[in-house]
């Protein structure tokens, strides 16, 4: 079958479907402990990306803007990011990591933060002598790439700044990509499962906050500057998203020969086979039957499902590059068909991934795929009457299917339009069974609503 | 010692001037704190930028526009999905949002050419809209875009479309704030008075300075109908463009929102001599007394009187119940500003609540006067708080309550506290007669959810206790 690629022929952007470079970075940073980022520009770049991860987690993050004004435009505004450091350090003794993120303001203004932060260095040495505070400098003007670039910059720069070289870990750096806390609970669940351990990089399962009778927990991340440190010090990296972290593990190779590997995003049966592999080698421990039962459960349940009710039915699929192709394969195995998949940003990277012409290969309807693109790209050919049995998102893209009453799957980030979400895996195995029962039970509730066979429910 | 330097804050000491705690004999002429001001780099504020002020709060609700915002695409994506403003027509501004989405070259080489084509394709891809907000944002303002040429150029060119330009980048200002006053000062300058209105009633009203979360504006509209009363424009709640434009020929400007929407409606007292009249549309005793200022500008008492006498036979048996609840009952109200003032009042006099905390956002000197004045003595009062003020805030004023934003909310909720959506409402409407009651109800549900009585128990203790160990 065909898989047409192109980009977006409009320049201008209707609906967007990814964020800015400063969101990305923001994400990474709320995965560390210890660790506020201080973001440099404008106070909205950091308010609404706070309010985005609200929406999203329903959990406060701290998150600290440097609050420039229009005095910068004319004599910079690195003494904003003095200030900033100062103030957080002075007012949060347990400060570990300040990460000083750049925006279009700032980048275009030209501060130097380099320059900046060796003179802060100082500063901190003076008032607070052998405290340690690690400023990290990520640079990422909203003007380039998108919140999946911005998070790959910000990872790759922590690595760079914080790792050095030490004992010899034994333990496996997983470069997490923007995946979801459940994602990450899952990777751990795997890991613990092997007897392998793991050094994940960011360690978000921490976001799923309790209110505990003592009032004393709030969400944080838990990957700690130590875990940056000896990411250098490990057997291997194994990062689960080309485009998000995978820079970070290619300069520990380059940099500490600490061997690097990127897999398939692990959605569906295949590509977690691909990843149980890649963690057996490196490893060395066996995949124990554990596991093997997990995989088998999830058939069982997908092929409860596939030919009955998923086959042939085609599925538009957007968001972030990997979480949209791993989707994609995951449709493959069900029998549904992935016919339209937008991808976000301009990254011509995107035209070249190995795993669209796998797609194209397994195929079994025409597959459309648009990077650099927006939501009115789906919602023009829906309205143009091209058939789309169901839709697969972030809940950027709701009206697209309320309006048009078509089944959509709240998948990714941001999914504030439904609860909880963002608790359960898509990835592993149990991500597979978790991703073909919400589809179904989507789908049984759509049959409902329209009365469209929905009698064969009655006996299924 | 009325200004007060927080423990949290011994570090940056000139946040004293900020918080009041107000004495008995007190009076604003001796004690304001200071307000509008630049916020201290790396403390947690919780302000916004001015582009938000003016594309979030008040362009971004009017329901035929299309939001084309000048900039990389953050600006465009954070402001969509973020507000709870509906309309009478479908919603058509909160589905969509419009970016040039700016990128390397065009900082290098200027972002005009980008603009226009966005410009183009926005009114070709959806050929029944006619009306153009373009928001600058930090990087379009820095390299010098002149948006208004290019605006201008594309009208001439398609002939039917009309489009406003505001030009308020992030950086400007030291909050929201700036934003309110670029766009008002902007569409009075450049709008108002560029389509004449419709006139179906003798009596004609501007409704200033509402944007109809969660239904705000259709509840007000609905009682100044009933008194006769066109309302030529709402400022912007459920508004259109060409609504905005006739601003001109009302016979009075009702003001609720002083701080966001003040600036226009003194313009046009200035300019067309349209007097301007400030009423609270939060608080069942407030809405009455708004009711009856409006009636009696107009000789309309007696409409003013029936509209009460019918919505308060209504709601007031629920007001009385939910009352009995609340009484007593502890507040703190951490808003954006003007609410501080329309509501500690309202809450005390419609429910019995005592505000014992409150912070703005953005407000001015002004906004601290009317709140200071209305407020309780022995109440914080403080300007831009920040994360570790709040949670100072709370260990010394021990609320039942906090009315705020959903983050701050998730926040308060791990200690236990309650928290009733302050900026987009919990479920509104919360203006009118009907709002009034909706919000007691909100909070009479927060109050009394048995979840937080819950969280505070230990089960292991609880266990402990019952195994006698």
């Amino acid at each position: 079958m065909s898989l047409e690629l192109k980009q977006k022929e409009r320049c201008g952007i209707i609906n967007p479907m990814y964020n800015c470079q400063p969101a990305g970075a923001q994400f990474a940073s709320i995965g560390i402990k210890d660790c506020i980022p201080l973001v440099h520009g404008g106070q909205g770049c950091s308010m609404f990306v706070r309010l985005l991860f609200a929406q999203h987690f329903k959990e406060n993050f701290e998150i600290a803007s440097s609050s420039v004004h229009e005095e910068a435009a004319v004599f910079g505004a690195v003494k904003r990011i003095e200030e900033g450091v100062m103030t957080l350090a002075q007012r949060y003794p347990d400060l570990r990591v300040i990460p000083i993120i750049t925006t279009c303001s700032t980048e275009t203004i030209g501060d130097d933060i380099e320059g900046t932060i060796r003179k802060v260095n100082k500063m901190l040495e003076a008032e607070f002598p052998g405290r340690e505070l690690h400023l990290v400098a990520v640079h990422t003007p909203s003007y380039n790439g998108s919140h999946v670039s911005g998070y790959n910059v910000a990872v790759q720069s922590l690595t760079k700044t914080l790792a050095k070289k030490g004992e010899p870990t034994g333990k496996i750096n997983f470069f997490t990509g923007w995946l979801n806390p459940g994602d990450v609970k899952q990777i751990k669940h795997i890991l613990s499962e092997m007897g392998v351990e793991g050094n994940i990089l960011l360690d978000t399962e921490t976001f799923d906050a309790p209110t505990m009778p003592g009032k004393d927990a709030f969400a944080y991340g838990s990957t700690t500057v130590e875990d940056f440190e000896n990411s250098a010090n490990a057997k291997g990296s194994i990062s689960l998203c080309k485009y998000q972290g995978a820079s970070a593990a290619n300069f520990l190779q380059t940099q500490f020969q600490v061997p690097s590997v990127v897999t398939n995003t692990p959605i569906g049966i295949k590509n977690t086979d691909l990843f149980l592999e890649e963690i057996s080698k490196m490893s060395g421990q066996p995949i124990p039957d554990s596991l093997v039962e997990e995989r088998g459960r999830a058939i069982d349940a997908m092929a409860d499902l596939a030919h009955m009710f998923f086959a042939n039915k085609k599925v538009a699929i957007f968001g972030d590059p990997d979480l949209v192709i791993g989707l994609a394969q995951f449709c493959q195995e069900v029998e549904l068909e992935p016919t339209l998949l937008l991808l976000g940003d301009d990254n011509s990277a995107y035209a070249k991934d190995e795993r669209l012409a796998e797609l194209e290969k397994n195929a079994t309807a025409p597959m459309e795929v648009i990077w650099n693109a927006d939501l009115w790209e789906l919602e023009r050919r829906v309205k143009e009457g091209q058939q789309i049995d169901l839709i697969m998102g972030h809940s950027k893209g709701r009206y697209v299917a309320t309006d048009n009453k078509i089944p959509m799957v709240r998948v990714g980030f941001p999914t504030f339009d439904r609860a909880g979400l963002w608790k359960y895996p898509v990835i592993g195995y149990k991500g597979a069974e978790w991703l073909a029962e919400t589809i179904a039970n989507t789908l049984f509730v759509d049959m409902e609503y329209k009365k469209n066979k929905e009698w064969i429910l009655n006996v299924w | 010692m009325p200004l007060k330097l927080l423990k949290c804050d011994v570090t940056i000491p000139e946040r004293e001037k900020h918080v009041y705690i107000k004495e008995p004999g007190e009076d604003t002429t001796q004690y304001l704190p200071i307000s509008n001001a630049a916020t201290i780099p790396g403390t947690l504020s919780e302000r916004g930028c001015s582009y938000c002020g003016a594309k979030l709060v008040i362009g971004g609700v009017l329901k035929d526009t299309i939001q084309m915002i000048h900039g990389p695409v953050g600006c465009a994506y954070d402001t969509w999905h973020t507000k709870r403003y509906p309309s009478d027509n479908d919603n058509f501004q909160l589905k969509y949002v419009w970016s040039t989405n700016l990128k390397e070259k065009h900082i290098v080489f200027g972002g005009e050419k980008q603009l226009k084509q966005s410009i183009i394709e926005a009114f070709q891809e959806m050929p029944d809209i006619k009306r153009m907000f373009i928001y600058t944002t930090c990087a379009t303002a820095l390299i010098g875009d002149d948006p208004k040429a290019v605006a201008k150029a594309v009208e001439k060119e398609l002939g039917d479309v009309d489009i406003f330009v505001v030009e308020c980048p992030g950086f400007a200002g030291v909050s929201q704030s700036k934003g309110h006053h670029v766009l008002n000062m902007g569409w009075i300058n450049e709008k108002v008075g560029t389509l004449e209105p419709t006139i179906t009633s003798p009596y004609t009203i501007n409704f200033i300075g509402d944007y109809n979360i969660q239904g705000d504006s259709q509840v007000l509209e609905k009682y100044f109908h009933k008194m006769g009363i066109q309302i030529i424009a709402h400022f912007t709640g459920n508004a259109s463009y060409d609504d905005l434009r006739g601003m001109h020929r009302a016979q009075l400007n009702v003001v609720n929102c002083a701080r966001s929407a003040g600036y226009i409606a003194n313009e046009l007292k200035k300019r067309y001599g349209i007097p301007r009249l400030d009423i609270d549309s939060w608080g069942f005793e407030y809405c009455q007394d708004a009711l009856r200022k409006v009636g009696a500008f107009f000789g309309l008492e007696d409409k003013a009187e029936e509209v009460i006498a019918e919505e308060v036979a209504k709601y007031k048996e629920q007001m009385e119940w939910y009352r009995a609840g609340l009484k007593g009952k502890k507040v703190c109200i951490w808003t954006g500003g003007p609410r501080l003032w329309h509501w500690t009042k309202a809450l005390e006099d419609d429910l019995g609540m005592t505000v014992v905390a409150m912070s703005s956002k953005f407000g001015h000197q002004e906004d601290f006067e009317k709140v200071i004045a209305r407020g309780n003595e022995g109440t914080i009062y403080i300007d831009d708080a920040n994360e570790l003020e709040f949670f100072e805030v709370l260990e010394m004023v021990k609320p039942d309550l906090v009315l705020t934003g959903p983050r701050v909310g998730d926040l308060v909720k791990k200690l236990h506290l309650p928290y009733i959506n302050g900026h987009a409402y919990h479920n509104g409407p919360y203006m009118g007669f009907e709002g009034s009651v909706n919000m007691a109800r909100d909070m009479y549900n927060a109050i009394y959810s048995p979840l937080m009585k819950l969280a505070a128990i230990d089960v292991r203790e609880k266990a402990a206790l019952e195994v006698g160990v």
